[in-house]
């Protein structure tokens, strides 16, 4: 009886969530969740800490099964979306491994060399700089590794912070951009890391998320929730051993706020222009906004 | 007056719907495989600058009742955390579109340096104190600047026809000519860049924006003569303006002539054309008019007499 009553409940919650009514108070209630599961709020930073740790190391590799390679050309969009400029002070928060930061770089210098007449170019473009914050050591790890084969090793414009992007260590107004890709869903308490953007944003500077998002096409929807509660977790436990960190994955995707009700969140933020774009019918959304 | 007013607000209102239609148009053209859509969350609290919204409330249902929702919990937010409030008092004064405005402003002088282009933009936000990140956020980047340039010169245009008597004693083909002479000799400070401009304006996503800024031009122009036709006239007057506009302002881009003295003389040449093929027009449709008149007679005749007999 007890199981029964327990299935039914279970099975409610799963339709809860499929409707995709995902009200903000529940994101800021003090229990908040990791995947599916309720959890307390200090937990959530260790666990998904515990998660990325785990992963770090076949995290490129897994991007590229799960996606089928489609996250290069959603991370490509998002930095053409940015229009990077020489002498840019940009912000890439989560973005250890480098994907988005390197991306700005090489868009920067390739600006450069589309014949920019400007004089002023060459001092600007010494004086960009591109902080990748991520508060995981060893995804950090994995983007300084990266630099170095990519032959940033160098590099002065590439900088790596350890930080929580719920307490920011950069000065007020000193951004030009700020970028979070695959990263918003993984922290506690996503309105923090909004304001925190907002506060270390320039006048006229700009907010960009990439994000695993809603589908609500009807077939395509029931399509990409067999792929991503059957086919991600295999996949990751066949290549990582780690079926609980896809597990994860796939179900705080569901649990993040869908585009509509997260472009309201960043407005709550004060940003202004708040815009956001769909790629593949929602499965990733671009959300953009800009500070005055 | 009124109309005057109007006019002034609608070129602003054309940027801004030319906005929200062109990010989708863009995204549509620009991707058409990778499957996707775009939308603004246009009822944002504080976000429109202009206090008269042109489209009706009503228009959008659902979107009113999910902003009065997203109220609800704003105000439990509001009970819930104390700090998050006071933060929302900081909240700044300044709107997305005059910023905007104030960038492009700045950009054109950087135009004749730097061209129509992203750089020149760049140049004007660092020169208003603005991140220069913002013009990302402009949906056509370099047409953006063009169709500024253009929405001013309109107003420029506005203003001189309100103000300006001595035009309205000249007979209408001369006015005509001169009001041209204005609006393009606007443009002479930048017409080594011009050619850039024009062909900015006539890339595919940006042509409907560009053809409905020239069609306000010579709407504006025929309002100013006192032409108030509104039959199949209407259209051709404004097709023949339209060309003579777009022919004089190719003609200036080769003109070397001091002052473009080659190019007013062109232009006479061309409005006065213009008004002598209207006259004979008239003429023509008064000939085939009479020549109606008669063959009609002739031919109740011929039916009567076919009829009778």
């Amino acid at each position: 009886m007890a199981t029964l009553v327990r299935s039914v409940a279970r099975s409610l919650r799963r339709k809860n969530l499929s409707s995709m009514y995902c009200p903000a108070s529940t994101l800021q209630s003090h229990a908040t969740s990791f995947g599916f599961k309720d959890i307390a709020e200090e937990e959530k930073s260790k666990m998904v800490g515990n998660v990325f740790t785990s992963v770090a190391s076949n995290y490129d590799l897994m991007n590229d099964l799960m996606s089928g390679g489609l996250h290069r050309l959603w991370k490509d969009r998002l930095v053409s979306k940015l229009n990077p400029f020489p002498g840019m002070k940009h912000l890439d928060v989560a973005g250890g491994t480098g994907d988005v930061a390197f991306r700005i770089l090489e868009n920067i210098k390739n600006v450069k060399r589309r014949a920019m007449q400007d004089v002023l170019d060459d001092d600007l473009i010494e004086e960009t700089r591109i902080y990748v914050c991520d508060i995981n050591p060893n995804m950090l790890g994995v983007g300084k590794k990266r630099a170095e084969e990519r032959g940033f090793g160098l590099e002065k414009s590439l900088v790596w912070v350890e930080g929580d992007a719920e307490a920011l260590s950069f000065e007020d107004n000193s951004m030009d951009g700020y970028t979070i890709a695959f990263g918003i869903r993984n922290v506690t308490h996503i309105e923090k890391v909004l304001a925190e953007a907002y506060r270390v944003l320039k006048r006229g500077g700009r907010f960009l998320c990439l994000e695993l998002s809603h589908v609500d096409i009807p077939v395509y929807k029931d399509l990409y929730d067999v792929y991503s509660f059957s086919v991600i977790p295999a996949v990751g436990e066949l290549v990582t051993g780690d079926r609980e960190s896809y597990q994860y994955l796939v179900e705080s995707v569901r649990r993040f706020p869908p585009q509509e009700q997260f472009a309201k969140m960043i407005a709550d933020a004060g940003f202004q222009k708040v815009e956001y774009e769909n790629l593949v019918g929602g499965v990733v959304a671009i959300h953009s906004g800009v500070k005055f | 007056m009124y109309r005057s007013a109007a006019k002034r607000l609608l070129p602003a209102f054309y940027r801004r719907r030319q906005d929200a239609v062109s990010c989708i148009r863009t995204l549509a053209a620009d991707y058409p495989t990778r499957f996707m859509t775009s939308a603004t969350t246009g009822n944002i609290p504080d976000q429109n600058p202009i206090p008269v919204n042109p489209i009706p409330p009503s228009s959008n249902p659902t979107d009113s009742t999910a902003s009065s929702s997203w109220k609800e919990e704003e105000r439990t937010r509001f009970q819930d955390t104390d700090e998050k409030s006071s933060s929302r008092t900081k909240r700044p004064k300044a709107h997305y579109k005059d910023e905007e405005a104030r960038v492009l402003g700045a950009s054109l002088s950087h135009v004749l340096r730097l061209g129509w282009t992203e750089t020149a933009m760049i140049a004007g936000a660092r020169d208003v104190g603005v991140s220069p990140s913002i013009v990302g956020s402009f949906p056509r980047k370099e047409a953006a600047l063009v169709e500024y340039f253009m929405d001013e010169c309109l107003e420029r245009l506005i203003d001189i026809i309100e103000s300006r008597n001595d035009l309205k004693n000249l007979i209408p083909s001369e006015q005509v000519a001169k009001l041209v002479r204005i609006r393009l000799e606007m443009q002479t400070p930048y017409i080594s860049k011009w050619p850039q401009a024009l062909s900015i304006q006539a890339q595919p996503l940006n042509v409907p924006t560009s053809f409905k800024q020239r069609a306000m031009l010579v709407d504006e122009i025929w309002h100013a003569v006192g032409d108030d036709a509104n039959e199949i006239d209407w259209y051709v007057k404004r097709t023949v303006l339209g060309g003579i506009y777009s022919t004089t302002e190719l003609y200036m881009l080769t003109d070397s002539s001091p002052d473009f003295r080659d190019t007013w003389v062109f232009l006479d040449a061309r409005t006065k054309d213009a008004f002598d093929l209207k006259k004979t027009a008239q003429e023509a449709q008064r000939l085939a008019e009479a020549v109606g008149a008669g063959m009609g007679g002739s031919v109740q005749g011929f039916m009567k007499r076919v009829f009778t007999g």
